[in-house]
């Protein structure tokens, strides 16, 4: 193997202080930063702002009841979730839905996937797959009803959420997943 | 593989926090620094790994970290100004017996930070300083007064 010869000169590439010192300072270098800077932090300012107000998930911005046009259902839930992150989906049933001590739900399968659903409170007599989502089956009395999605979103992204009672309007939900 | 993007974001957004902290912490490591670099190390580590916590996933998260740590050293020896922007240049503090008040403000260091550094190279006061300069590492350099 070849001897490797590879050198140059020393050069004053160092820009010296009162010519005497190579420190390679740069005031104008330093101001333009500080600009930089400062607009930097405003930016997470900003940012920390948002998410206090809850637009990148568990705030006040986030947290929606929505109503089906004939009020058969009201849903609370997150309008902005996050991936991987627990978070609850809770439907208020009215109880003229409830029809010979059975409600039924039929949600689109986005809450599978991408919004996945972990669990369904209280667990559903039935569950069948169809018409592009599941219909869930719950024993109940005449009486309001409450049913809790666990959710945790694998994907990041909008998803569409549709609920309906069978006979019912439709309610369709807009989830933003961040990352 | 969500380990892997979050490691490289994660690196870059560490980057970018540590480099607009003014005081780098490591070369001057005070109790208030310490809660800085584990606090802030214990936070990111959580989205980092998220809860895959297999083996695979961790060594992918540190050779994803090691790999970038490697393409910014390459890019900055390539790129100056890339350098500057991502270690800044070092900033004179005190020359010729003046202290340099815009830059120790923009800086964060105090006459305290100048003097602990004079200790270390065995100056007693001040007026043994020629000139003090905050290094690129956080490190402040000494340059004592020709007897």
């Amino acid at each position: 193997m070849p001897a490797i010869h590879d050198t140059r000169p020393i050069e004053d590439s160092v820009p010296k202080i009162n010519d005497e010192l190579a420190v390679g300072s740069d005031l104008q270098f330093q101001q333009r930063w500080e600009k930089l800077e400062s607009i930097i932090w405003i930016f997470l300012f900003i940012f920390l702002l948002l998410s206090l107000a809850g637009l990148f998930g568990r705030g006040p911005l986030s947290n929606v009841t929505a109503q089906a046009p004939d009020a058969s259902m009201q849903v609370d839930y997150e309008r902005f979730e996050r991936f991987s992150t627990p978070s609850v989906l809770t439907v208020r049933v009215n109880p003229a839905s409830i029809k010979n001590g059975q409600l039924q739900l039929w949600v689109s399968d986005s809450l599978v996937k991408p919004l996945g659903n972990q669990r369904v409170i209280p667990q559903p007599e039935r569950s069948e797959l169809g018409a592009g989502g599941i219909t869930y089956t719950f024993p109940a009395f005449e009486s309001s009803a409450s049913i809790e999605f666990q959710m945790q979103p694998s994907a990041i992204g909008k998803s569409e959420l549709k609920m309906r009672i069978p006979g019912n309007s439709e309610l369709d939900l807009n989830i933003y997943v961040m990352p | 593989m969500y380990t892997l993007i979050h490691a490289v974001l994660g690196y870059l957004f560490m980057t970018l926090m540590m480099r607009i902290l003014k005081r780098r912490p490591g070369a001057q490591l005070t109790p208030f620094e310490f809660v800085l670099v584990f606090l802030v190390g214990g936070v990111i580590i959580l989205a980092t790994v998220g809860d895959d916590r297999s083996i695979t996933n961790c060594y992918g998260g540190v050779i994803a970290i090691c790999l970038m740590h490697r393409l910014i050293n390459r890019a900055k020896l390539k790129w100056p100004r890339f350098a500057d922007l991502v270690d800044g240049k070092p900033i004179v503090l005190l020359a010729n017996g003046q202290w340099q008040a815009y830059s120790m403000k923009q800086a964060h260091i105090d006459d305290n930070d100048v003097m602990a550094a004079a200790r270390g190279k065995n100056v007693r006061n001040l007026d043994g300083i020629k000139y003090a300069v905050l290094e690129r590492n956080g490190g402040i350099s000494i340059i004592k007064k020709s007897s």
